[in-house]
């Protein structure tokens, strides 16, 4: 049972707490690009959420048989290694939509890529392995990093109308607001944690 | 020099095209798609790590040379491969690129790479190598291509700096060190959140100002 409450605390902790975009900025620019776009941003969020579960369970199989932990030179090639398994995970994705899902795939393919490489899918990889040590942990923190950026989209996309309203000033209407409205939920949650994060 | 300088005078005026195309290039690049203030292009490390100006100049620095050296070699990426292929080499050179650097810089500033943690690994995926490279560098020829990416990559350092240096006076009321007489001190805005409000206004008195230039000079 502790345990159990362990990995919904992991999990928890990412969506909520450390936010990916609220509380460490990752994926912010990902964000942006996805909310010129209303219709596809909760798609894109389920897509990035899909992309950390699997990385993070893969992330937990490279740290532990590939890169043998943290060592002193591990951080010169851990980005290549997570990166190449980034690509392979979206190259096998890719097909099994293209076959399986045909629709599905049409309607995504325009931001699939970006939902695969951003900052937060491949900072999730760096903190899954800075974190976690069990399997269960792995996928938890991975699928509460995902969870955390669908829950970032969706509150983008709530307000999406009013930040880009016309009723707004100009100089503020649309990023600059989105800006100042992350920053403003970013202070909210904030509140939540009482301690710096560690990079 | 001098030879060189009335060479450069006279070619210009002799093609006075070439040259409201070059400052067109650099006014797009640097000023009408600001990375950061219009296009929002790697937000993240600005917004965590940018809280004081030589932290700033760390970033600048790190950035500029993973960015600028990946989008060159990947300039290289035939665009007859498929697309899907395409993103993940640029993501490959991107991660090939970081290892020469990564030696570099941890020789040259150890202290500063330590401080950057995981948002140095993932300057590899930033926004200019992902995206902005397929919407607009790519597909440029080389010789513009070469001078977008560079004066696109300025204009980003620019503000990377002025914001540093603005945020760390603000939040601290000190510059490298030296007291400054504020008379009130913002300590919020070192935080992650101080960062998004202060680019978000950042964001809007830049989009007031070309505004206002443009009024002024139609």
């Amino acid at each position: 049972m502790p345990y159990i409450l362990r990995l919904i605390t992991v999990a928890f902790v990412a969506v909520f707490a450390e936010n990916t975009i609220f509380a460490r900025a990752m994926g912010t620019s990902t964000l942006i690009i996805v909310s010129r776009s209303r219709k596809n941003i909760l798609g894109f969020g389920v897509c990035v959420s899909y992309i950390t579960s699997v990385t993070g369970v893969l992330s937990f199989f490279i740290d532990k048989y590939i890169l043998g932990g943290e060592n002193e030179l591990s951080y010169i090639y851990r980005p290549f290694v997570y990166i190449l398994t980034l690509g392979i995970v979206y190259v096998i994705t890719l097909l099994c939509l293209w076959k399986f899902f045909y629709k599905t795939f049409g309607n995504i393919k325009k931001y699939v890529h970006i939902s695969a490489f951003n900052c937060a899918v491949l900072g999730a990889m760096f903190l899954n392995s800075k974190y976690c040590t069990t399997l269960p942990e792995y996928f938890f923190h991975g699928l509460g990093i995902g969870l955390g950026f669908l829950f970032a989209v969706y509150m983008t996309a709530i307000v999406y109308d009013r930040l880009y309203s016309r009723e707004a000033p100009y100089c503020f209407r649309g990023y600059p607001l989105l800006l100042i409205y992350i920053g403003i939920l970013s202070m909210a949650f904030s509140g939540l944690i009482n301690y710096q994060l560690t990079y | 020099m001098l030879n060189d300088q009335t060479k450069l005078r006279s070619t210009n005026e002799a093609n006075p095209k070439m040259n409201n195309n070059f400052k067109s290039l650099v006014y797009n690049s640097a000023i009408k798609r600001n990375p950061i203030l219009v296009s929002g292009m790697a937000v993240a490390p600005v917004v965590v790590l940018a809280d004081t100006f030589m932290k700033s100049v760390s970033l600048v620095i790190t950035f500029s040379l993973l960015t600028v050296f990946t989008l060159l070699v990947s300039s290289f990426v035939s665009q007859k491969i498929v697309y899907t292929v395409r993103i993940i080499l640029y993501a490959l050179i991107g991660a090939l690129v970081y290892v020469p650097a990564a030696i570099f810089l941890n020789a040259v500033m150890p202290n500063e790479i330590v401080e950057m943690g995981v948002y140095f690994p993932l300057l590899i995926v930033n926004s200019f190598i992902i995206s902005y490279s397929e919407t607009a560098f790519f597909i440029e020829n080389k010789g513009n291509m070469i001078l977008d990416i560079l004066f696109s990559v300025l204009g980003y350092d620019i503000v990377v700096l002025i914001f540093g240096f603005v945020r760390e006076i603000i939040s601290t009321g000190e510059f490298n060190g030296k007291i400054i007489a504020m008379p009130m001190i913002f300590s919020g805005f070192s935080e992650t959140y101080g960062g998004f409000l202060l680019l978000g206004i950042f964001a809007a008195l830049f989009r007031g100002i070309i505004l206002l230039v443009q009024k002024i000079k139609p």
